[in-house]
């Protein structure tokens, strides 16, 4: 009986154990009731497919066609109930985090977007019913809209929070500020995230030798860094002509190897004809004194 | 004279066994033709190869063809320049092999392209900076010069035969007429045949060079372990001289054997290939010790898992099979006389080509199969290579066809130089006195 009991003990350990190690995709319960905040409209959800086309696609098939990848673990084709019943939210809350192998898209898509996608995704879930954000409204902590500007004097980003209240837009304090550049792919993080003061404001140094692009132009953008979701995300992006105008010549503008036929290094394209022309001089001048030999008819007698 | 004409022309005839041979060539090529047009319908996914292994063997079997026609430029050009006069019987069979596999490398690539009929747009759309463009010309030089090889000598020759070989086939006649370009041993036809001669002799050697040292570019101008080598172009040509010269050893028995050449293709000559072959394996085997030591001692990560999927790895048994059994028993063997007669030495040269072909394989598969990137989310067949049976049906068709090449000159041409044969005895080929 106690040897059962150790077994038992045993298998039950082991079987935490393995829980453990797989805890599978868990959305944080804080973040499940998130939602959208205006209604989903037809612009929005074509603007989601389009998203969805680019980013979502390769590797979730297109919705109800069951096309998705054959990779583990499976991505599932997101027409499917699985996704269907799931909340606003978690699915909000999946895209925005990923999980390897399926990259986040926090940086990639801005909220507005992530929702396009949602309400794209949406109009595949037989029974669905968006909740009512006016209703939601409420209880879905503070509005805050964001504002950036770039201040000559102390090289500063500013960014300024403002809450929208009842009684008018107020300067918003505290709010945690992320500040970012657009890259190729993604954005790359200005500095740690900043409180806003008193004010509203919160300033940011901008490094003086950041590369723009050839007129020296930047697109910067602004978030509220709110994990609590104690405040409805804000986000602004502005292209500000601070950085340094670099006029780097793409790597296939010059000649290389790397080019393509018409940009083939001189050298390259010389040595090539040169060997070519000398052989094929010789080839030719034999084939043709060889077919000369024809006409060459007597037999000397010696 | 008549003698000397008789010897080395019998052969020229429709018979039986000729008939026999090529109905079976052409079987196997209807079959094996088969296997290519379902692969055009189909397209490559017929074949074994996927996204991560794209070489398999259709690649493997270009380089060993491109190989094998190398021997061409070693026997005629460089013992022939050297002034060796043993090797004079041996450089038609040398430049046939040489023609036949020239010309069916090209093919080989074809057959591995997914679109075939876009194949102008290699050409269109070439770029000076892609060692595929250099190949492609370097390949088509080397065939016209080795064909141009084949064929000059072979002037004069023709030349004789048509006046004097009594049972020239009838419809052969208006050919060597044609061919023989009224050849009349005019001392001016002389002296252009060995200018060219001359000339075409001493380019084939850089060509040569070039069509193997650009293979092997293709890959070792990339990064990827096993190819990123800067020995990889002498390690091929050296290779490729040790197939050749095995090719050239099995046809020479076979020459002999059927077209009852023996007086003309003695044991000297079997003696003297086989230290050729001795000599090019050796050199072949510094090469393997550089490419295999060298990365070995280092063992940097990317080649040490090459190294170990070779040594101990998947690819385990095929390595030591042509690394100790097709190259270093065959040397061991090889040096001692008795090894190099004619029928040891023939068993000999077809188990070092055998261990060739598979050596290529060995070179072009175990690297793609260890790509930088891990491999990962694929299908089991994207991971290991395993060729299908249409895969090697369109292999084997390459190989059919260089054989109807070799069996269509060499049954249709004399094997051995008629007319050099005649003047190294001091014979006036044109005249029937008798000595």
């Amino acid at each position: 009986m106690k040897k059962l009991f150790y077994i038992l003990l045993l298998v039950f350990i082991m079987l935490l154990r393995a829980e453990a190690q797989n805890p599978g995709w868990i959305v944080p319960d804080d973040q499940k009731g998130k939602i959208c905040l205006v209604k989903f409209t037809p612009d929005m959800v074509k603007q989601g497919e389009a998203l969805y086309m680019k980013n979502c696609q390769s590797c979730h098939g297109i919705p109800t066609k069951k096309n998705f990848a054959a990779i583990q673990p499976s991505p599932g084709d997101l027409s499917e109930p699985k996704a269907g019943t799931q909340k606003d939210g978690e699915l909000f809350y999946r895209i925005t985090t990923g999980k390897v192998p399926m990259p986040e898209f926090r940086n990639i898509l801005s909220e507005d977007e992530r929702w396009s996608v949602i309400s794209f995704l949406r109009t595949f879930h037989k029974g669905y019913v968006q909740p009512d954000p006016e209703k939601m409204a409420a209880s879905m902590g503070k509005r805050i809209r964001l504002s950036m500007t770039y201040d000559t004097a102390r090289k500063k980003i500013m960014v300024k929070a403002v809450e929208l209240t009842k009684e008018g837009p107020v300067a918003a304090k505290g709010a945690e500020i992320i500040v970012f550049v657009q890259r190729y792919f993604g954005n790359m993080q200005l500095a740690d995230p900043k409180p806003t003061s008193e004010s509203g404001y919160a300033g940011f140094d901008w490094p003086q030798d950041f590369p723009g692009d050839k007129t020296g132009k930047v697109i910067l953008g602004a978030r509220v860094n709110d994990p609590t979701g104690s405040m409805q995300e804000a986000i602004v992006r502005d292209t500000l002509a601070i950085g340094l105008p670099t006029n780097k010549p793409a790597l296939t503008d010059t000649r290389a190897m790397w080019s393509t036929r018409e940009k083939a290094p001189v050298w390259m394209i010389l040595t090539y004809t040169l060997a070519v022309i000398i052989v094929w001089y010789f080839i030719i001048y034999i084939i043709l004194s060889v077919l000369d030999m024809r006409k060459i008819k007597q037999v000397k007698n010696t | 004279m008549d003698q000397i004409i008789n010897d080395l022309s019998h052969h020229i005839r429709l018979n039986k066994g000729f008939f026999l041979w090529m109905g079976f060539l052409a079987l196997a090529f209807l079959a094996c033709l088969y296997a290519y047009v379902q692969q055009l319908r189909y397209g490559l996914g017929v074949a074994g190869i996927r996204d991560y292994i794209s070489w398999g063997l259709y690649i493997s079997n270009f380089v060993f063809f491109v190989a094998s026609s190398l021997i061409g430029m070693l026997i005629s050009a460089v013992l022939g320049l050297i002034g060796l006069k043993w090797v004079q019987p041996i450089t038609r069979i040398a430049e046939t092999i040489a023609v036949a596999f020239a010309a069916v490398a090209g093919l080989v690539i074809v057959m591995d392209m997914g679109r075939p009929e876009r194949l102008a747009y290699v050409f269109l759309y070439a770029r000076f900076q892609s060692p595929i463009l250099w190949d492609v010309t370097v390949i088509t030089t080397y065939f016209v010069i080795s064909l141009l090889l084949l064929f000059l000598p072979m002037i004069p020759d023709m030349a004789v035969l048509y006046k004097r070989f009594g049972n020239l086939p009838g419809w052969l006649k208006p050919v060597y007429k044609v061919l023989s370009l009224n050849w009349t041993d005019h001392p001016e036809q002389n002296r252009i045949i060995h200018r060219s001669m001359y000339i075409l002799l001493i380019l084939i050697i850089p060509a040569a060079l070039s069509i193997h040292t650009v293979t092997s570019w293709l890959f070792a101008l990339t990064v990827r372990p096993g190819w990123d080598s800067t020995i990889f172009g002498p390690y091929f040509v050296s290779g490729a001289f040790v197939a050749g010269s095995a090719a050239v050893i099995i046809a020479m028995f076979f020459f002999r054997k059927n077209y009852k050449l023996q007086d003309y293709l003695t044991d000297l000559h079997f003696n003297n290939m086989g230290k050729v072959l001795v000599l090019v394996a050796f050199v072949y085997l510094y090469f393997n010790i550089n490419e295999y030591l060298v990365p070995g001692y280092k063992l940097k990560r990317a080649d040490a898992i090459h190294l170990r999927e070779l040594m101990s790895g998947h690819f385990a048994i095929t390595f030591w099979l042509v690394q100790v059994g097709g190259l270093l028993i065959p040397i061991a063997l090889m040096l001692f006389r008795k090894m190099r007669r004619p029928l040891p030495l023939t068993l000999i040269s077809v188990v070092v080509l055998i261990a060739a072909w598979f050596k290529r394989y060995l070179i072009v598969v175990p690297t793609l199969a260890h790509p930088f990137l891990p491999i990962q989310h694929v299908p089991d067949n994207f991971r290991v290579y395993t060729p299908t049976l249409t895969e090697i049906a369109i292999t084997l068709l390459s190989f059919i066809l260089v054989l109807i090449i070799i069996t269509l000159i060499s049954k249709f041409f004399p094997v051995i130089p008629v007319v050099e044969t005649a003047k190294e005895k001091g014979l006036d080929p044109l005249k029937s006195n008798e000595s």
